[in-house]
């Protein structure tokens, strides 16, 4: 067991270092820099050679990534050029913003998909299995991009919820309420689509679950129907949503950048976007490492999960 | 509410999402940062801020309240001194003041903190004198060494508006004589005069001299700085800058403007700048009435929901005129860029860009890629440019055939039937047109022109190149046929544009940074602005920039077609407000603006 977590945090720190680098360098290689953009068509050519060698893109790409890389090792990831603060204050808040909407978006994701897919996985009703896969395969096809849209669009025309942004500027950092009324759209963006996934894992594999002849001789044994789904069937059942636990942590935050875009909210993808766009290379890399590590963060809790529904994992 | 209205934005194409935003960073211009300068047509309910206190009719004007605006983008600094950018450029409006200012509405210059001044006889020095009694909002009083301190400033390394404070690359100096008057020394005789300085705000020396000492003046006022360090002479102070979220500016119980009344300007309390990406959810949030106006114009394909909505008088739609700077069109004129290419006969020749300046009809080109709101343009020089724009100045029609006729004469004729020109070896007349991807205008405008050059026969590759790549394509030497793009100049006074006019300039696209004028005709128009730039007679001025219009005209190193017309949204609880086609729009008179409670 130990071995194995062992083998998942070699593998996770390789994939920071190969996203980070292979981030750096293509911002490095694609055409244009940070200083095109920001002192744009009609600049002094000696200014723009000034501002090159100042943030070192005058530099052959190798020298560059050899000290970027030297610097990180040291915990030192480069200074932001677009905001001019180190890339190491910047990341680390936007990331949290990013960390508590995809973690509302996973809690509610798991809390609506989940009885949903035992609700449609095991009902005789056919009308509610229909309905409910329904609206999974409606969500399942919709990007967040779209979602987003879509709900910022109802937020608009009832007046229900912010649009936009994490706080309203005359709420205390504190006032809880003023931060979820704000967190309701891109929280949902995100996690509905999500709870149509788990909704569809979930709903075929109880289907089958309650097929196996432990639950059969459970049923027969005339313990109450409700009592074995809910209980025996869901844990039976959990494997393949808690096996795609890691990729959906990933998912959301690709799908984050359209909805952070979308919906205002200060996180690491439009942090990244904004810095993309800028050619501000160290902040890409440290967007890039973040959202690695988001990843590889991902990948272990869905091993953890699996290794408590499923105990072969955990013995092999 | 606006149910209708939103569903038009909500379907609109979401991929637009750039629009905007690389046309407001690539400036060119004397005065890259600042925003051109031009009148709006619209004036909505006229508190007519002039040029001295006179702020409109007070007594009908509540004070207080509080302003929502959104904006695409973070500011990069608390400083226009080091970054240009449109948000930066924005909180300087608000929490700055110049010695002087061109007023967006009128073109005129004005005087801003400087009460008046003289100009010597040999037209070198102004000797200006500062409104008295103005402070800084931490209280401290505004001295003529701060004017001086403020010019040193711009000169450090570390600034990046120093080209623009430059005349030919020699700097103006500044004196203090007392502690209200100042002394400014150009190094040559320059039309616009102080029309220069509306690019220095002007700096408090006790907060940032030790900066300046240090050489670490490029980093300060960065975005880490408190911001209750910033300290400014503007109507407005930051309270709160919460980073990706918004920014909080509050009255500067300093600010020097009062009104006809002589109340105390800002109007009002608060303004709030919440940061929206996205432009689609920018218009939503104003219809929804969760935030008042944008920073900037709204899209052509916004006119219809925002009209509905102010037809239900949830908002005001106001149509500013047609814009300044129109999109273009220029074929890479580097000599020798074709040398090894078989199209070098015909690809840079006059005859060529007369020919697409003549085959594209412009009215169709207004109603495909403007839905009808632009109007038809043959220069850079829109009608919205009121001093320089001219009547001499003659229009191209839409001549399809006067095209072809054109082409024949650089060897370029349909000789297979095809439908589609070939030059003297038979091979096909085609060249690559590069664009910026995800600007609807351009994207749309490239779409345009290669199906109206297909009918005379030219075959238009459009290739679309994110912003950044696309400008270092051209900015860098590397070849490229042809490029259609925005580019924005900074001031209605070309002689503060003189890097797009002149050979040796860097905007002077088509053929970038010439040691000597490449033809006849760049000589001509360097030789013009020169003339241009250093007369002090204004109507001597006109008459040479008409000339310099006329020679541009008749080359066309740069072709265009349509200048769209300007639409800005403001709640309708916004009143006074004072619109100009460059942006801030509405913003950049915010001390006058008022609000009725919500």
């Amino acid at each position: 067991m130990t071995t194995y977590f062992a083998r998942r945090l070699i593998f996770a720190s390789f994939l920071v270092f190969a996203v980070s680098s292979a981030s750096l360098l293509l911002v490095r290689l694609a055409p244009g820099d940070y200083v095109t953009e920001s002192l744009g068509v009609g600049a002094d050519p000696s200014a723009a050679e000034r501002a090159r060698a100042y943030y070192g893109l005058d530099q052959p790409i190798g020298l560059q990534y050899r000290a970027w890389l030297w610097n990180a090792a040291r915990f030192d990831f480069g200074r932001s050029m677009a905001y001019d603060r180190p890339v190491a204050d910047l990341v680390p808040e936007r990331a949290a913003n990013t960390a508590i909407l995809a973690a509302a978006a996973l809690v509610v994701g798991t809390l609506l998909g989940l009885p949903l897919g035992v609700l449609s996985g095991s009902t005789r009703s056919r009308i509610i299995t229909a309905m409910v896969r329904a609206v999974s395969v409606l969500l399942v096809s919709m990007p967040p991009l779209l979602t987003s849209l879509f709900l910022v669009f109802v937020a608009a025309i009832t007046g229900w919820f912010p649009i936009g942004g994490m706080q309203s500027p005359t709420a205390a950092s504190s006032q809880l309420a003023d931060r979820l009324e704000h967190m309701a759209v891109p929280v949902l963006a995100l996690a509905l689509p999500l709870a149509a996934s788990f909704e569809r894992l979930q709903g075929q594999s109880v289907s089958e679950t309650i097929q196996q002849p432990f639950i059969v001789a459970a049923l027969a044994r005339g313990v109450p129907r409700r009592r074995v789904i809910w209980r025996d069937a869901l844990k039976a059942s959990l494997r393949p949503v808690a096996s795609v636990y890691g990729l959906v942590i990933g998912s959301l935050l690709s799908g984050s950048f359209a909805v952070e875009m979308i919906t205002a909210w200060p996180g690491l993808g439009r942090l990244m976007l904004d810095a993309m766009r800028a050619r501000d290379l160290y902040l890409v890399a440290g967007c890039a490492a973040a959202g690695s590590l988001f990843l590889a963060a991902g990948t272990l809790l869905s091993d953890a999960a699996l290794t408590l529904v499923e105990p072969r994992v955990r013995d092999g | 509410l606006h149910e209708k209205s939103a569903i038009s934005v909500f379907l609109h194409g979401i991929f637009a999402s750039q629009d905007l935003g690389w046309r407001g960073r690539f400036l060119t211009g004397h005065a890259r940062h600042r925003a051109a300068l031009f009148a709006g047509i619209l004036c909505v309910g006229c508190g007519a801020s002039g040029p001295t206190e006179s702020a409109g009719q007070s007594s009908a004007l509540q004070k207080g309240g509080e302003l929502i605006v959104s904006v695409r983008t973070e500011p990069r600094s608390f400083s226009t001194y080091t970054s240009q950018d449109a948000t930066t450029h924005l909180l300087s409006l608000l929490t700055q003041a110049r010695l002087v200012r061109v007023n967006s509405a009128s073109q005129q210059l004005e005087p801003w903190l400087a009460e008046s001044w003289t100009r010597s006889d040999d037209g070198l020095s102004y000797t200006i004198s500062l409104r008295p009694g103005v402070r800084f909002s931490d209280g401290v009083p505004l001295t003529a060494d701060d004017v001086v301190f403020s010019l040193a400033a711009a000169y450090d390394a570390g600034s990046m508006i120093s080209d623009s404070l430059q005349i030919d690359g020699e700097r103006l100096e500044a004196a203090a004589t007392d502690s209200r008057n100042v002394t400014v020394t150009f190094p040559r005789r320059f039309g616009p005069g102080l029309r220069l300085l509306d690019d220095l705000p002007i700096l408090p020396k006790h907060k940032l001299q030790a900066a300046l000492d240090a050489g670490t003046f490029g980093k300060a006022w960065g975005l880490s700085t408190p911001v209750a360090e910033l300290v400014g002479l503007g109507p407005f102070v930051i309270e709160e800058y919460r980073p990706g979220q918004h920014l909080v500016l509050t009255r500067n119980g300093h600010y020097f403007r009062t009104d006809a009344s002589g109340i105390r300007l800002p109007y009002l309390n608060r303004i709030v700048v919440e940061m929206v990406p996205e432009q689609d959810a920018q218009i939503l949030s104003l219809q929804a009435g969760q935030t008042d106006t944008t920073a900037s114009e709204v899209r052509p394909e916004d006119y219809s929901p925002l009209k509905r909505a102010a037809e239900k008088g949830a908002l005001q739609l106001l149509d500013l005129g047609v814009a300044v700077d129109p999109d273009s069109l220029w074929m890479n004129l580097k000599p020798g860029a074709f040398d090894n290419d078989p199209r070098r006969s015909w690809i840079q020749r006059d005859e060529l860009r007369h020919a697409i300046s003549l085959a594209v009809d412009r009215r169709v080109f207004v109603d495909t890629v403007y839905l009808g709101a632009a109007t038809p343009v043959s220069g850079p020089i829109t009608p919205a440019n009121k001093r320089w724009h001219s009547d001499h100045v003659p229009q191209i029609g839409h001549d399809p055939s006067g095209a072809k006729s054109l082409l024949a004469t650089i060897g370029l004729e349909d000789r297979n039937a095809d439908g589609l020109l070939e030059d003297r070896a038979g091979r096909a007349a085609r060249f690559t047109l590069l664009t910026a991807k995800g600007q609807t205008a351009l994207e749309r405008g490239s779409s345009v022109i290669r199906d109206e050059l297909k009918k005379i026969g030219l075959t238009v590759d459009v290739v679309t190149l994110e912003g950044n790549a696309l400008v270092q394509r051209f900015l860098s030497g590397s070849p490229y046929d042809a490029v259609y793009f925005h580019l924005t100049t900074t001031d209605t006074d070309p002689a503060l544009n003189r890097d797009f006019w002149m050979s040796s300039g860097g905007a002077h696209v088509w053929h970038l940074g010439q040691k000597l004028p490449a033809t006849a005709w760049e000589r001509e128009i360097d030789d013009l602005m020169l003339r241009q730039a250093t007369a002090l007679d204004e109507e001597e001025r006109r008459r040479l920039f008409i000339e310099v219009q006329k020679i541009f005209l008749k080359h066309q190193p740069m072709v265009y077609f349509a200048a769209p017309r300007i639409f800005v949204a403001a709640s309708s609880r916004m009143s006074n407000l004072t619109p100009a086609i460059s942006r801030p729009q509405l913003l950049w008179s915010a001390d006058t603006i008022v609000v009725a409670p919500r």
